[in-house]
């Protein structure tokens, strides 16, 4: 059953680019679309097939590949991957959706958009390292590539820097994982914990710094997140939606199931720091943010301060918390592709992002009025008001964590504050005022003549252009007012999560050697 | 970062125009530092008083302009029909009433009329009432200097003590002397903004009628077309009085005086042309940060200075009687509106686009009929007076949206 997840889009990549004769863009993108509806519908079975209360792998399927290597075809999947799965294939959906403009090699564009939505399906249900690590490097080619050919005008300075940022991040996770094997003699590569009695803590931090720095740089956290907002700058809007949605998501995920999965008492040793580290992530993200013009660089910024979250979360690793972070990977997914989405409508119809430019565009009559009603939707999201994704997410984390960690909780919790403050001041420039999309103009010329005002129009954005935000605007309303459907999803398996280190303790402490815990 | 390292990538989906918003003054501008180079400029002061002196007209005599002013003064016809009716009810039978819950009905409360109103199927009634109140606060004419006549006090005495029978009333008055005066002056101002629009509403109603028959064909005959209709009524009578049971009291007796074209139909385009109110505008102003003048005479608030793009919200008063003119469109111009920009999307800007336009015909007709001597006179002193009055209007209109003026 899970094989499909992988085989619907990678299969229908190939389709795509063997497709014969010149398909029109449109064509493509329709075929890219019922791909990706099968998937989502898929991903569906699979939720109905899934045992909530179960907090272990399910659905497993194995398969011998490469034995000597390690390297085994091993799926599954438990309450940490299966919301994920379903935001993967919802956002891709989007994603291929809203790229209406594409008309340059639009088979090879559609084919890219699939494979990164089979190779990101990988990832979330490999139960081998060295398979994840397949499906991890995976998706980093099509993502540059998609930058790199259909970006904006700086997009090869900004896919080189994502792509030597993200190789080296993969090069620092498969260390970690050949060291795992190398220094324990397990080769099999297994989602096995650790345990002091077969590494020495020194190594056992070691090991998982590498991994840490790893997932650091993909989530992305501070000092290591300069290379996201050039990448999201400069890559389309669907391709912003991807990133911001899906693909920072492989980070806190990866995070979670193999930084705590794998090494859950160095993760414990570590755990202060990581929580100070989370909240200087936040601040860092929120202050950067307050301070750019460009609204995509600002959302971008929110990125990074909205993943500290879930390090602070997984740092505490309580049962709340850890559901938290389940929460703010979803809710974070959501939001952040909607606010892509909106930005990106703003910046086809007014040609630009400036922040110091762009004003009214919530008119009623000339501007935006839907666009800028659902940014201002968006935005309260992110700022965690009540009714929507983002509190609940917001609330579960710093509830989760207040206990063990209340300092860095409480930097986080400002940090959540200056969300508001930087989304205002988006929404307060671009949206509210006199519509404006270029700089003011003098009320008269040298010569003490009056200068005609400007006379703004700006096309109509059509509904089609609309629905995605609206559909994720709902969705966000939904999880905020109803999360015991998600939070059922992912609460077994979370709450098994935060007991891993007791448990590996009780284990350490007996004369059995450990055991496939997961 | 600089503006330069900002995304400025061209944009199909956007046109910037400046100046006229239908007219052909339109450019395609480019964004950032250039559109102020590319902007149209605006008719100077001089040039204004220039066109004036020389019987032209203000707004450019083009086929597009006549279709717009001809229509829209249509449609606001009707409307100023309806207002009209309506400002004369409020003031004969609601008169000093302290709850009007009922003012907007005419006197019909018949359950599809109640219907009609709770679901806004009706007249924005609200706007003619925000133009009474514009006003009666400006204060300007001989109905002003009336209300703070003896006579006037004279006859809200009398009106007063007749009223005491109201307990209501009977308490108010003697708490507060001023309240009751101030309530008649009000309802004054109601009456003869009622009895005004009457007479504009027939005016546009036939202008209409005009051009469909050919007696009209361009601008300038527009405004001689009001012009000659605005010095047909400048005589008008303007009175005003109530019957209260069996008795009937003056309010405005026919001895004061008072006529259409001095006492009521200019305070009004000085009331809500050229100063309006800044407090329900498109704009926010600060008055504590010195951004509204002390002096009322200062004020430029008016039609002829409005921002047809309103800012935020609904239901501010030029949005108000945009819609009221947008239920009564005539057919063509209907259709010349949805071939242009929006189409039916942002109709009410282009109504008040177009409004603005027929409003400074308006002006240009009363200021054509009001000059102190004849524009053919050959006499020195009297072309300097005319001048004089050509360049003191022409200040003030210089300051407005003269941008709508071109062709």
């Amino acid at each position: 059953m899970l094989s499909a997840l992988l085989l619907i889009p990678l299969l229908g990549a190939l389709g795509l680019v063997l497709w014969p004769g010149n398909p029109s863009p449109e064509a493509v993108r329709r075929a890219a679309l019922a791909l990706l509806l099968l998937q989502l519908a898929w991903s569906v079975k699979v939720l109905l097939t899934f045992q909530a209360d179960f907090g272990g792998m399910q659905l497993n399927e194995a398969l011998g590949w490469v034995g000597s290597l390690g390297l085994d075809y091993s799926l599954g999947v438990d309450g940490l991957s299966m919301p994920l799965l379903l935001v993967n294939a919802g956002l891709t959906l989007v994603s291929a959706w809203a790229s209406t403009a594409v008309v340059q090699r639009p088979r090879l564009y559609f084919a890219l958009l699939l494979v990164i939505s089979g190779a990101v399906n990988g990832a979330f249900l490999a139960q081998n390292l060295l398979l994840f690590f397949l499906f991890y490097e995976l998706e980093l080619i099509p993502l540059w590539l998609l930058i790199a050919v259909w970006g904006g005008a700086n997009r090869a300075y900004a896919a080189t820097k994502f792509l030597i940022f993200t190789a080296v991040s993969g090069i620092l996770i498969l260390g970690a994982f050949l060291g795992i094997a190398l220094v324990t003699g397990q080769a099999d590569f297994s989602l096995t914990p650790v345990l002091t009695q077969q590494l020495g803590m020194g190594t056992q931090l070691l090991l998982m710094g590498a991994l840490l720095v790893g997932f650091g740089i993909k989530i992305p956290l501070f000092p290591f997140h300069t290379w996201l907002p050039d990448a999201h700058t400069e890559a389309s809007t669907p391709v912003s939606v991807l990133l911001a949605g899906v693909l920072l998501k492989l980070g806190t995920y990866g995070l979670l199931r193999f930084c705590l999965g794998l090494f859950p008492e160095a993760w414990a040793q570590l755990a202060p720091a990581l929580a100070l580290w989370a909240a200087v992530s936040v601040l860092f993200g929120s202050l950067a943010a307050i301070a750019q013009r460009d609204m995509k660089r600002m959302v971008a910024y929110s990125s990074v301060g909205h993943m500290g979250y879930v390090l602070l979360a997984a740092a505490a690793a309580s049962p709340v918390s850890l559901l938290g972070a389940v929460f703010q990977m979803v809710s974070h997914g959501l939001i952040s592709a909607l606010l892509f989405l909106l930005v990106g409508v703003v910046y086809r119809v007014t040609g630009t992002r400036d922040l110091e430019v762009l004003r009214g565009l919530l008119n009623p009559e000339r501007g935006l009025p839907l666009t800028g009603a659902l940014m201002i939707a968006g935005v309260m999201a992110s700022a965690g008001l009540p009714g929507m994704a983002g509190f609940i997410s917001e609330f579960l984390v710093f509830r989760g964590s207040l206990t063990a960690y209340p300092l860095p909780t409480l930097l986080c919790m400002v940090g959540s504050g200056l969300t508001a403050v930087y989304f205002l001041l988006l929404v307060n420039r671009a949206f509210f005022g006199r519509l404006a999309v270029a700089p003011p103009q003098p009320e008269a010329n040298a010569a003490g003549q009056r200068l005609a005002p400007v006379d703004v129009r700006l096309a109509v954005v059509p509904w089609q252009d609309q629905l995605p935000a609206l559909a994720l605007t709902g969705l966000v309303i939904v999880i905020g007012l109803v999360p015991g459907g998600l939070a059922h999803l992912g609460e077994a398996t979370t709450t098994a999560m935060a007991q891993l280190p007791a448990l590996v303790a009780a284990m350490a402490a007996g004369p059995a050697s450990g055991g496939a815990l997961s | 970062m600089t503006q330069q390292d900002l995304p400025t990538a061209a944009s199909p989906e956007l046109v910037q125009a400046t100046g006229s918003a239908q007219t052909a003054a339109t450019t395609t501008a480019p964004r950032g530092p250039g559109a102020a180079e590319a902007a149209a400029l605006m008719p100077t002061a001089a040039e204004l008083a220039d066109r004036l002196l020389r019987g032209q007209t203000l707004l450019a005599d083009t086929p597009d302009h006549l279709l717009e002013v001809v229509g829209v003064l249509e449609s606001y016809g009707i409307v100023l029909d309806a207002y009209s009716r309506n400002l004369i009810f409020q003031a004969e039978r609601q008169f000093l009433k302290p709850f009007p819950v009922f003012r907007f009905f005419d006197g019909d409360l018949s359950p599809a009329k109640i219907w009609r109103h709770l679901i806004h199927d009706r007249i924005n009634f609200e706007y003619a009432e925000y133009c009474q109140k514009a006003m009666l606060w400006h204060g300007t004419g001989g109905m002003d200097a009336y209300f703070d006549s003896e006579a006037f006090i004279a006859n809200c005495a009398a009106i007063i003590r007749h009223k005491r029978r109201d307990p209501l009333l009977a308490v108010l008055a003697p708490l507060f002397p001023a309240f009751l005066p101030e309530l008649i002056r009000s309802a004054a101002t109601t009456h003869a903004l009622g009895q005004f629009w009457r007479v504009m509403s027939d005016l546009f109603l036939d202008l209409a009628e005009a051009e469909r028959d050919g007696r009209v064909r361009s601008i300038p005959a527009v405004v001689e077309f009001l012009k000659q209709g605005l010095v047909a009524a400048a005589g008008l009578p303007i009175h005003y009085g109530v019957n209260l049971g069996d008795s009937h009291f003056w309010v405005l007796p026919p001895e004061a005086g008072l006529t259409f074209l001095a006492d009521v139909a200019v305070p009004y385009v000085e009331a809500v042309f050229l100063r309006g109110m800044p407090f329900l505008g498109t704009v926010s102003f600060n008055a504590q940060a010195q951004q509204i003048s002390h002096d009322q005479a200062q004020f430029a608030y008016g039609a002829l200075y409005a921002d047809p793009l309103p800012t935020m919200g609904a239901g501010i008063p030029p949005s108000l009687l945009m819609q009221d003119m947008y239920r009564n469109l005539p057919e063509p111009l209907h259709r010349w509106y949805l071939e242009r920009t929006r189409g039916e999307g942002d109709v009410r800007v282009k109504i008040c686009g177009s409004f603005q336009k027929s409003m400074f015909c308006v002006t240009n007709a009363a200021i054509a009929g009001t000059l102190p001597h004849p524009l053919a006179s050959g006499d020195p002193a009297e072309q300097a007076a005319n001048r004089a009055y050509a360049e003191a209007w022409a200040t003030r209109l210089a300051a407005g949206r003269t941008d709508c003026l071109a062709g």
